[in-house]
C-alpha cells in the first residue's frame, strides 16, 4: 500500500516515515505544498496524513485537490492539526477527510487511526482478514493459516495484503509492483519480479498445505478469490 | 596566434614609429646632402666666373692666377694645357678623394672638384677648381646621428607612455573581457556590467547586460515552464492509469486483443509518469527549490537504498560487497542524495547479470571522497559512455525497450551533483561493468 506523509517539521515528517514503513506502506514524503501537490497530482495513494499548515499553501487545498481527482473512497486521508484548530478540523472532515489527529500524538494511536480508516476504506470489520482459513493481519503484519503464522518476507505480506484487500479484483501487475516499490522502480524492471515473488508465495503456501486461492490473469495480473470468513 | 588587443596597438604603433624614424632620417640627410653640394657647385661656378672676369679684364695674369689659386687652405685652383681630353665649354662636376700635398701627407680627403676650359689668350686651357667637401660630410653625419637618436628616444618614450596610456584606456575593456571569461552558465551571472565613460565600452556592457538578462530569464522561464507541463501532465496520466486499471480489474468480458491494448496504454501512462516525475524532480534541482542543510552520512543512505532495493538483489541472486575504507558525511539534500544514490544502485543492479556482483566503494577516490559503483554487467560502449548522463540520447524512445537503457536516472544524478557541487563520472572496468561514481 501506498502512503504519502505532508508534513512541514522534518523531524515528525521522518518520524511518520519510519512509522509507516514500518507498517509496510510504500512512503513518498513532501516537506512543503509544491512538492505535495506533485505527488498528489500524480499517484494513487492508499493512505494521507496530512499536516494543514505548510509552506507555500495550505493543506486544505490539498484535501480538496484530492477530492476533486479521485473517486473520494480510494484514498484514506488523516489531517494532523495543533491542539485547539477546531474550525481547521471541522472543515477538513467536512471537505472529506476520514480522521484527524492532533498533535502532539502517540504513535500507537497514529496506528489505530491508520488501521481504522483502512478498515473503512476496505469494508472490512476486522484487523484480520480472512479467506478460505488463510488471514492475514492488518496490525501484527502477519500471514497465519489456521491459527499458525507462516513465514513470509515483508515483500510477501505487502503482496498478500493488498491481494486480500482487492479480493475477487484483478490487480495488473504495474498496480502490485507500484504498492510495493512506489514509484521510483523502473516499470519494466519491477514486472518480472512481481512474478518471481508470486511463485515464491505460491510455493510457500503449496508446502503449507493451504489451498492455491491466488488466480493469474493472464496477460494482467493476479486475482485473489474468496469470501471472507464470517 | 593569440594576443591582447593592447599589444597589437602597441606593437603596430612601434613599428610604425620606427618607420617614421628611418623615413625622417635618411629624407632629412638626403637633403642636406643635396643642399651642401648644390651650394658647392655653384660656389665653384662662380669661381670660375671670378677667374674668367680677372683674365678678361687683365686684372691678374695667369701666372698670378696659379700661383694664388694654389694657395688656398680649402680649395685651390689648378690651370693646365688643355689636352683635349675633355669638351671644350662645359662643366664637369665630381667628388674625389684626393691627396693635395703627396710629400707632406699621405691621407687622401674628399673635394668636390670643376673640371671646364679657360680660353686664355686664345688659347684653351684645362681649369680645376677643387673644394674640401669633408667639413661638410661631417656635419650632414652629425645631423643625421643627432635626428636619428633623438627620434629613437622619441620612439622609446611613445611605446612607454602608451602601454601606460592604452592600459588605462583599455581598463574596463579588459574588466569585461576578464568577467565575460568567468561566466559558466548563463544563470550564475552575477553583478551587470558597470557602467563607464568610454562609449564604446558603455555600449558592449549595456548589450551585454540586456543578453545576459534576456538569456537569463528566458532560462528560467523555460525551466519553469518543463516544470509546469510536467506537473500539469500528471493529473491526466494519472487519471488514464486509473481508468485503465479499473477496466482491467474485470477482464472477464474483454477479448485478448482489447487486453493486450490496455495493457500497453498502462505502460505507456506509466513510463510517461515516470518521465514527468523525473523532468520535474531535475527542474526542481535545477530550480534550485531544495534545502541543502541536512547532515548526511553516505553509508546510512547506501544502507536504506539496499534494504528498500532488496528484493531485487536477492531475487537476481545477486552478490554486494561494501567496500568502506572512511565514512563519509555531508551537507546538502537528505531526499536528493538519496535519489541520486537509489539509481546509481538501481542501475547497477539492473545491468548486472544474474549471479554477478556489484561492488560498492565509499573512502579516498582520485583526490577527493568518492561515492562509487560498479555494476556486473557487460558494460557500456565507449561511444555511449560519454553520453549516460546527458538527458535524452538520440535513438532512445519512449516506447522502447528500458530494460537497454538507462534513461533519466543518471541525468537525475547529475543535476544532482551539481546542485551540490559534486562531481560525477561513469567509466568501463577493464575486467567487468560499469562504474559510476561520485566524487565529493
Amino acid at each position: 500500500m501506498r502512503a504519502l506523509v505532508v508534513e512541514d517539521e522534518p523531524l515528525l515528517n521522518n518520524e511518520l516515515e519510519e512509522q509507516l514503513l514500518e507498517e509496510q506502506f510504500t512512503v513518498d514524503t513532501a516537506l512543503d505544498f509544491a512538492r505535495a501537490e506533485d505527488w498528489i497530482a500524480g499517484e494513487l495513494y492508499d493512505l494521507v496524513l496530512l499536516d494543514l499548515s505548510l509552506p507555500g499553501g495550505n493543506g486544505l487545498d490539498l484535501l480538496k485537490m484530492i477530492k476533486q481527482q479521485r473517486n473520494s473512497e480510494d484514498t484514506a486521508i488523516i489531517i494532523l492539526t495543533a491542539r485547539g484548530e477546531i474550525d481547521d478540523r471541522v472543515q477538513g472532515l467536512e471537505l472529506g477527510s476520514d480522521d484527524y489527529l492532533s498533535k502532539p500524538f502517540a504513535m500507537p494511536e497514529l496506528r489505530a487511526r491508520i488501521h481504522a480508516v483502512l478498515r473503512r476504506k476496505f469494508k472490512i470489520s476486522d484487523n484480520v482478514i480472512t479467506i478460505g482459513r488463510l488471514s492475514v493481519h492488518l496490525d501484527h503484519l502477519q500471514v497465519s493459516f489456521e491459527g499458525q503464522q507462516l513465514e513470509v518476507t515483508d515483500t510477501e505480506y505487502k503482496l498478500l495484503r493488498y491481494l486480500f484487500l482487492n479480493k475477487n479484483k484483478t490487480i495488473t501487475r504495474i498496480a502490485l509492483a507500484e504498492h510495493i516499490w512506489g514509484n521510483k522502480i523502473d516499470d519494466r524492471f519491477s514486472l518480472d519480479f512481481i512474478n518471481s515473488h508470486m511463485k515464491n508465495i505460491r510455493k510457500k503456501l503449496a508446502e503449507t498445505g493451504v489451498p492455491d486461492l491466488i488466480e493469474t490473469v493472464y496477460g494482467i495480473g493476479y486475482k485473489l478469490n474468496g469470501y471472507e470468513a464470517q | 596566434m593569440d594576443m591582447r588587443l593592447n599589444n597589437k596597438i602597441l606593437i603596430s604603433n612601434a613599428v610604425l614609429s620606427l618607420f617614421m624614424m628611418l623615413v625622417t632620417g635618411f629624407g632629412l640627410y638626403y637633403v642636406v646632402n643635396t643642399t651642401i653640394f648644390y651650394e658647392l657647385d655653384s660656389h665653384l661656378l662662380q669661381h670660375k666666373q671670378d677667374i674668367q672676369k680677372q683674365l678678361q679684364e687683365n686684372t691678374s695674369t695667369l701666372e698670378e692666377i696659379i700661383l694664388l689659386g694654389r694657395l688656398g687652405s680649402y680649395e685651390w685652383i689648378e690651370i693646365n694645357h688643355y689636352d683635349d681630353s675633355f669638351p671644350q665649354n662645359s662643366n664637369h662636376f665630381s667628388t674625389v678623394d684626393t691627396i693635395r700635398y703627396p710629400d707632406i701627407t699621405e691621407l687622401s680627403e674628399a673635394y668636390r672638384k670643376l673640371e671646364t676650359t679657360l680660353l686664355v689668350r686664345g688659347e684653351p686651357h684645362l681649369l680645376e677648381i677643387y673644394e674640401e667637401v669633408a667639413a661638410w660630410e661631417r656635419i650632414s653625419m652629425t645631423v643625421l646621428l643627432s635626428v636619428l637618436g633623438a627620434l629613437f628616444l622619441w620612439v622609446i618614450l611613445l611605446y612607454v607612455v602608451n602601454q601606460f596610456v592604452f592600459g588605462r584606456i583599455l581598463s574596463p575593456f579588459y574588466d569585461t573581457v576578464d568577467r565575460l571569461e568567468k561566466i559558466s552558465s548563463p544563470t550564475q551571472v552575477g553583478e551587470p556590467f558597470p557602467e563607464t565613460n568610454t562609449y564604446e565600452i558603455r555600449v558592449l556592457n549595456r548589450a551585454l547586460n540586456t543578453m545576459l538578462s534576456q538569456i537569463k530569464s528566458l532560462f528560467e522561464d523555460q525551466k519553469k515552464f518543463i516544470q509546469n507541463t510536467s506537473h500539469e501532465l500528471l493529473t491526466p496520466l494519472s487519471i488514464i492509469r486509473q481508468k485503465t486499471e479499473k477496466i482491467l480489474s474485470s477482464p472477464e468480458k474483454m477479448d485478448w486483443k482489447s487486453i493486450e491494448r490496455l495493457n500497453e496504454i498502462q505502460h505507456t501512462a506509466v513510463r510517461l509518469t515516470r518521465l514527468s516525475n523525473a523532468l520535474l524532480l531535475i527542474s526542481r534541482v535545477e530550480n534550485r527549490q531544495y534545502e541543502m542543510k541536512d547532515e548526511i552520512c553516505i553509508t546510512e543512505v547506501i544502507k536504506q537504498v539496499l534494504n528498500e532495493l532488496g528484493d531485487f538483489v536477492e531475487l537476481k541472486g545477486l552478490t554486494v560487497k561494501k567496500k568502506y575504507s572512511d565514512e563519509i558525511t555531508i551537507t546538502g539534500n537528505r531526499e536528493l542524495i538519496h535519489s541520486a544514490q537509489y539509481n546509481i544502485i538501481q542501475n547497477a543492479i539492473k545491468f548486472s547479470q544474474e549471479g554477478g556482483t556489484v561492488v560498492i566503494t565509499v573512502g579516498d577516490g582520485e583526490s577527493e571522497p568518492v561515492f562509487s559503483v560498479r555494476d556486473g554487467g557487460p558494460g557500456i560502449p565507449e561511444d555511449m559512455i560519454d553520453r549516460v548522463f546527458d538527458r535524452f540520447k538520440k535513438g532512445e524512445k519512449l516506447s522502447g525497450d528500458t530494460d537497454s537503457s538507462p534513461g533519466l536516472g543518471l541525468s537525475i544524478v547529475q543535476s544532482i551533483c551539481e546542485l551540490h557541487g559534486f562531481r560525477c563520472k561513469a567509466e568501463n572496468n577493464a575486467g567487468m561493468g560499469v562504474s559510476v561514481s561520485i566524487f565529493f
